[in-house]
């Protein structure tokens, strides 16, 4: 595995504590009394985390569970009271202000819950902000701007004022403003939420249509599980500041390493998440099978139809085209309808 | 409510131990003061009688002159002053010609009335380019050229120069805490201080002329400012300025491309409030020498020409219009990238600017009157305004003797006699009352310590002849303004309708309608009070409309829903949610008031105002500024009790 | 730093000073001389007449709106160059005060004469017969009462920073109160409202003013001013009370100018110096602007036109 693009360490963040009152043990740790203390609010609570280059990192969790106070950390938009933020081996936290506008100027780039799109500004006005402010020529970042509303579908809009957008459009040209850079790390707050499911889906068709072109780096924060499972190469569930498990979705489903996190993914449904691979006998000798087979790493979803329409056993083959084990009805049936004594 | 019975008993035993005779003189009167008096003996008012508990006066004049002269205060003063004059006289000869500043000739008038139509039309369009223009035309065809291109020269400097001032304390007390929390408290008084208060550091510290009064101004004008440019930036959305800060900001780009283009609403109602202060400031800044609009009617009032006054009155307030038009209308204006324009399409406004301004410098000399407009050919309607001030004063002044003679009789004096028969510790127990009342201990404390200042500092009788006249304007103020905002709020239009009233008299100069009133009611209390009416109603009437007009629509649908008639709809919705509003209108109302009945002094009143206009003319800057402030901390602990309750009031109406 | 200061109209009286068209004199300096032009219009023509009479002796001028009490102390360190108009009664203590100080040149006196007593307009005679006299005045006190003076009679004074002592009605025992108004512009207020309606007034006023020509009227005479007056109590009607008597009736009216004058601009100085104005010279620069509507420079420039030989003396003096 390549070296991680972004690496942080005992990452915390607690609201309302003097830096003076902190006290942090050898590994980075912070004692746990001060967590507790009067007028604290802990949102990020020792955090370790990589993510590798290309990789797609969803964060998941309950409102307030510190979500998007670990994407600020991890942009240093806010102060982390203290751990290490390592992007591509750079130290982040030990920036000076030069270095850090470098960075966001040709590195980063982000997607706000809220929008923020800057009210005085028309959506190619947004959109051409980070580029002015990098000192590019009036008529490229006019250009690039343009590329940009065509490639989120705005054209005809490029002269409203986001005030004059609806929600949808404004978290469009928000998307469009921080991908106008060409960011390699690309964070999202919850990008897609504000759009109706239609857009919403096309806006992700679209946003898989760009990784695979671009392959950034991206930390994705959503609460939509189906949005997860279908962007997500890892998920990382988060409970009051911690990470309760990161993995990938089938992990995550079929090994909940708390009871928070099985409870969070009791309603997911499992055939969304579980590969074929992972619900498969092994190849038996001689056993009868079905003349067509299924990929091993296809999601059950989208085999149910098929392995229930036949009368015999389906076989599971890899990219190879080997065999490498069969699929009966009754697996299918069990990843539909798990019965809550047995785990699956 | 109950828990303050035991104020209200000591406040009875006060006022009952005094009729009694028996209170002890310390609990009754401060110790020197106005003497007590019924109606008939208040001629000896010009006596000045009063004693400093605290020589709060004498310690001014001492840190004053210390720094006037130890400190050397007075050579930078000096020196701003005289770079000042010569930016202003550069401003001056730019509009008027002559031989100071850069020694140009004057421009055509209708250079500049192709300017202002031209500068209106590329900015907003027709309507704003007839206003501008028009106004314009206004000032050459009414002979007021002159005292225009003066005031409109004397803007040029001041207002730049405050909304400057303005924004660089309001960005560094954004950034400072402490320098925010030193400012908030200064702004409050500054705002309060009366406009005459302020004049007299200004003499003595600027000196006399004409750019002593674009100090003044400006000094005036520049609390809203710093005020607005705070508020505006601490409300911008955090995450704005965090994806300011991802596209890569420096500091400084952050500063000038997101944070202040995102207050903009809030700047931009500084630059309004500005424009409005400079302009109120006209007139007054001419009492210390600002020549121009001002002067010139100071002058024609000083020769009762009430007409002329009138429309130089009326000048002042188009003036105010079109520089907040035009001001707003530049904020507004978007700029289209989508056009991709050839060059003659893009610049076509400065262009024709070009072109038009040169036709008339090229056309002045075969056409005179493109020039200058003769004076032969200038119009006033000056004759018309005094004709009907005479019909008003010849026709109602009988019908209206028995109803000042009653007002004054019955009501004034008797109101006024029982606030100064009231022993002042009676007074302080009934404020600190309110104060716990509706703020806690607080409060209580805090109005407490602004009126006990009022008392060490030996103002206190006068301050409550300032108060009866203050309480008196205000309750006529709500009984005639709130009906009149309720009613005018009822449909779109009416509404409209008011709030340009409502501009219209805010900018106009209060002195001009003074002369009248004392026409019709002669010199006394009635007179002040009338004219503090005119001018204090105005946020009354205009908060009433706006509280109304601007509940949510889903609320009144809800209410049509309801099947509510006009009348239910007003009782059972639009009055309690606009109450809060509305309270703060009364609020404004009482500020205006208070900044009102020291101008109103004009006419001759005998409370606080009228030794202020005392001490400007002794330019005794201890005394101005303490009477400044005891007015201002009246106005204060007004302020403070009000908004505390309307801020709790909101609360529970969830509208915050 | 008098609001609307009172001295309307007198202030017309210098307008004497200049040159015929054919002599030309060497200001001396090209450094503009100050003038200062206080809030009423004879002031402000006379300062025009002065300043193209300066003019014309190839002086440079400069106009500078200034309050009327602060501007000794302009000119005492040069902001302005010269005073018009001193008016004993309301001037002389800030002028003795930068006398005192030094940096302020006497200029010397006019002949012009002005009087600052109660005064009425002349239809106020029909409703009290005895006037002027200050008996009639006390007879008629009730007909100058108003609905809030409890009965007695009401004068109306200027603003209290004139501070004019009430103590008088107490001397001659009137039945009067003594009301003051916070600003000249209101006793012309009130002034128009009682005239317009026929009714009784008595109020502070001052001649030469622009209220002769538009109303006509007199001062009340009260026994004649004397020092004794002030300070004896056994003088006068009252033998127990000081303040039994009117106020003087002629003070002086000085022009004043800036120490350097004479050094730096000798020419318009030796004018200043010569010029003398008559109560008439005033009034009539006063009609110009408040009667016939003219601006302050048109008027001073027509003042000039006509009294070419008013001025010319001045200029012709030898020496
Ligand atoms: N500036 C702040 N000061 C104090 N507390 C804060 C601040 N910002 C966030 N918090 C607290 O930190 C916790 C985590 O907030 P965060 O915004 O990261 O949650 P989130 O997971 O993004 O929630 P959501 O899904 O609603 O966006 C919350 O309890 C919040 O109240
Ligand atoms: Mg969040």
């Amino acid at each position: 595995m390549s070296e991680p693009v972004i690496r942080c360490r005992s990452l915390y963040k607690i609201f309302g504590l003097n830096p003076a009152d902190l006290r942090i043990d050898g590994d980075g740790v912070v004692e746990p009394s001060i967590l507790e203390r009067e007028g604290t609010v802990t949102a990020v609570d020792n955090v370790n985390l990589d993510v590798s280059p290309g990789e797609l990192l969803i964060v998941m969790g309950l409102s307030g569970s510190g979500k998007s106070t670990l994407v600020r950390c991890l942009s240093r938009l806010i102060e982390p009271t203290s751990g290490s933020v390592e992007i591509e081996g750079m130290n982040l936290l030990g920036m000076g202000d030069r270095e850090l506008i470098d960075l966001r100027r040709s590195k980063m780039g982000m997607v706000f819950q809220n929008f923020a799109l800057l009210p005085h500004r028309t959506a190619l006005e947004n959109i051409a902000f980070p580029l002015q402010m990098r000192g590019m020529k009036r008529r490229d970042y006019v250009e690039r701007a343009r590329r940009m509303i065509a490639l989120v579908g705005l054209e005809g809009r490029e002269n409203n004022f986001p005030r004059e957008l609806s929600g949808g459009q404004q978290q469009r040209v928000g998307i469009a403003r921080s991908l106008a850079v060409e960011p390699d790390i690309w964070f999202l707050d919850e990008p897609f939420s504000a759009l109706d499911p239609l857009i919403r889906k096309e806006m992700q068709d679209e946003f898989l249509r760009l990784q695979s072109l671009l392959n950034k780096t991206i930390v994705f924060i959503t609460h939509d599980f189906d949005e997860a499972l279908k962007l997500a190469d890892r998920i990382a569930i988060m409970f009051n500041g911690r990470i309760e498990q990161i993995g990938r979705p089938e992990d995550i489903v079929l090994n909940p390493a708390t009871d928070y996190v099985s409870r969070f993914t009791s309603d997911v449904p499992r055939e969304k998440v579980l590969r074929v691979g992972s619900v498969m006998n092994p190849p038996s000798e001689g056993e009868e099978v079905a003349d067509r087979a299924v990929d091993v790493t296809d999601r059950v979803e989208n085999v149910v139809e098929y392995v229930l329409g036949q009368r015999l056993p389906v076989p599971v083959v890899d990219s190879g085209d080997t065999v490498v084990g069969v699929m009966h009805q009754a697996h299918v049936l069990k990843v539909l309808f798990p019965s809550r004594s047995e785990p699956a | 409510m109950k828990g303050y019975a035991w104020l209200g008993a000591l406040v009875l035993a006060l006022l009952l131990a005094k009729s009694a005779g028996l209170l002890p003189a310390f609990l009754d009167e401060l110790p020197l003061h106005l003497e007590k008096s019924s109606i008939d003996t208040l001629g000896d008012a010009g006596k000045e009688a009063y004693t400093e508990l605290v020589p709060f006066g004498l310690i001014l004049d001492h840190t004053f002159e210390f720094m006037r002269e130890e400190l050397g205060v007075s050579l930078v003063t000096r020196f701003v002053s005289k770079r000042l004059k010569e930016l202003i006289d550069i401003f001056d000869n730019i509009l008027r010609g002559g031989r100071k500043g850069l020694g140009l000739s004057a421009p055509p008038w209708t250079a500049l009335l192709v300017i202002a139509f031209i500068l209106g039309y590329s900015l907003k369009g027709w309507r704003l380019a007839l206003l501008s223009g028009g106004t314009v035309m206004y000032f050459a065809i009414f002979g007021l050229w002159k005292f225009a291109m003066e005031t409109l020269a004397l803007l040029a400097a001041a207002v730049p120069i405050s909304i400057i001032i303005g924004l660089l304390v309001g960005i560094v007390a954004y950034r400072k805490k402490w320098l925010e929390l030193a400012l908030l408290p200064i702004l409050s008084v500054a705002q309060t201080l009366p406009h005459f208060a302020y004049l007299i550091p200004v003499v003595v510290f600027f000196g006399i002329g004409h750019q002593t009064g674009v100090i003044a101004t400006i000094i005036f004008a520049v609390p809203p400012m710093v005020r607005l440019t705070l508020l505006g930036l601490q409300r911008v959305a955090p995450e704005i300025v965090e994806a300011g800060k991802m596209s890569g900001c420096t500091n400084l780009q952050l500063l000038f491309r997101v944070q202040l283009p995102s207050a903009r609403n809030e700047l931009l109602l500084g630059v309004n409030q500005v424009i409005m202060q400079c302009l109120a400031m006209v007139v007054i800044a001419a009492f210390i020498g600002a020549s121009g609009l001002g002067y010139r009617l100071l002058h024609k009032l000083q020769s009762l020409k009430l007409g002329q006054s009138l429309e130089i009155g009326v000048a002042i307030v188009l003036l105010a219009v079109v520089l907040d038009g035009l001001s707003r209308a530049w904020a507004e204006k978007k700029r289209d990238y989508a056009a991709d324009l050839p060059f003659h399409r893009r610049f076509r406004y400065p262009i024709l600017l070009v072109v038009m301004v040169a036709a008339a410098y090229l056309l002045a000399p075969y056409f005179p009157i493109l020039e200058k407009v003769p004076r032969d050919l200038t119009v006033t309607y000056a004759k018309t305004w005094d004709g009907l001030v005479d019909w008003i004063v010849l026709n109602w002044s009988d019908g209206l003797t028995n109803f000042r003679y009653f007002l004054i009789v019955n009501v004034l004096a008797p109101l006024r006699d029982a606030l100064l028969y009231m022993p002042y510790p009676s007074v302080l127990l009934l404020v600190a009352g309110l104060g716990l009342l509706l703020g806690g201990y607080y409060s209580a404390l805090l109005t407490l310590a602004f009126l006990v200042f009022i008392g060490l500092a030996g103002w206190w009788d006068r301050a409550m002849i300032t108060a009866y006249m203050v309480v008196f304007a205000t309750f006529i103020c709500i009984v005639i303004g709130i009906p009149v905002g309720i009613f005018s709020a009822l449909s779109e239009r009416r509404a409209k309708t008011a709030l340009f009233w409502c501009d219209t008299f805010q900018t106009f100069p209060s002195f001009i309608y003074i002369l009248p009133v004392i026409m019709l009611f002669q010199v006394n209390d009635l007179s002040a009070i009338m004219a503090v009416i005119v001018y204090a109603i105005i946020p009354a009437v205009r908060y009433t409309v706006e509280g109304i007009r601007s509940i949510a629509p889903e609320l009144e649908e809800a209410a049509t829903m309801a099947g509510c008639n006009t009348r239910q709809r007003l009782v059972h919705l639009q009055l309690p949610v606009a109450i809060p509003h509305i309270m703060l209108g009364v609020n404004q109302t009482i500020m205006f008031a208070f900044s009102m009945v020291i101008i109103a002094a004009f006419v001759g009143t005998i409370d606080l105002g009228q030794q202020i206009f005392k001490a400007l003319s002794e330019t005794n800057i201890g005394k101005g500024v303490v009477l400044g402030l005891c007015v201002s901390f009246m106005a204060l602990a007004v302020d403070h009790l009000v908004t505390r309750w309307a801020r709790e009031r909101r609360r529970l109406l969830g509208l915050d | 730093m008098k609001l609307f200061s009172k001295r309307a109209v007198a202030s017309a009286l210098f307008a004497g000073l200049g040159i015929s068209g054919t002599a030309t004199a060497d200001c001396g300096s090209s450094d503009p001389i100050v003038i200062p032009t206080h809030n009423w219009s004879s002031q402000i023509v006379m300062s025009h007449v002065v300043g193209q009479l300066f003019e014309k002796i190839g002086c440079n001028v400069e106009y500078t709106s200034t309050d009327s009490q602060a501007v000794y102390e302009a000119v005492r360190i040069g902001d302005a160059t010269i005073e018009l108009e001193v008016w004993e009664g309301s001037f002389a203590t800030s002028f003795n005060t930068a006398l005192d100080k030094g940096g302020i040149l006497d200029a010397g006196t006019h002949d012009a004469v002005t009087r600052e007593e109660w005064w009425y307009p002349t239809y106020v005679e029909e409703h009290c017969p005895g006037l002027p006299d200050w008996e009639a005045l006390a007879a008629c006190a009730e007909m100058f009462a108003r609905p809030d003076s409890g009965g007695k009679g009401v004068y109306v004074d200027g603003p209290v920073e004139w501070l004019h002592d009430p103590a008088r009605i107490e001397a001659l025992g009137m039945n009067f109160i003594q009301i003051n108004v916070g600003g000249a512009a209101a006793l012309w207020a009130e002034l128009e409202a009682a005239a317009k309606q026929n009714k009784p007034i008595v109020m502070f006023n001052w001649s030469p003013n622009f209220t002769d020509a538009l109303y006509g009227g007199s001062f009340i005479e009260f026994p004649a001013f004397d020092e004794k007056c002030k300070t004896d109590a056994s003088w006068g009607i009252n033998p127990d009370a000081t303040n039994d008597c009117g106020s003087p009736a002629g003070g002086y009216l000085k022009k004043a100018a800036w120490y350097m004058m004479p050094v730096t601009w000798p020419a318009a100085y030796k004018a200043l110096t010569r010029i003398n104005f008559t109560t008439n010279h005033v009034g009539t620069m006063a009609m110009f602007v408040d009667v016939e509507e003219m601006e302050h420079d048109e008027a001073a420039t027509r003042w000039i036109e006509e009294n070419e030989d008013v001025w010319s003396p001045w200029l012709y003096a030898s020496q």
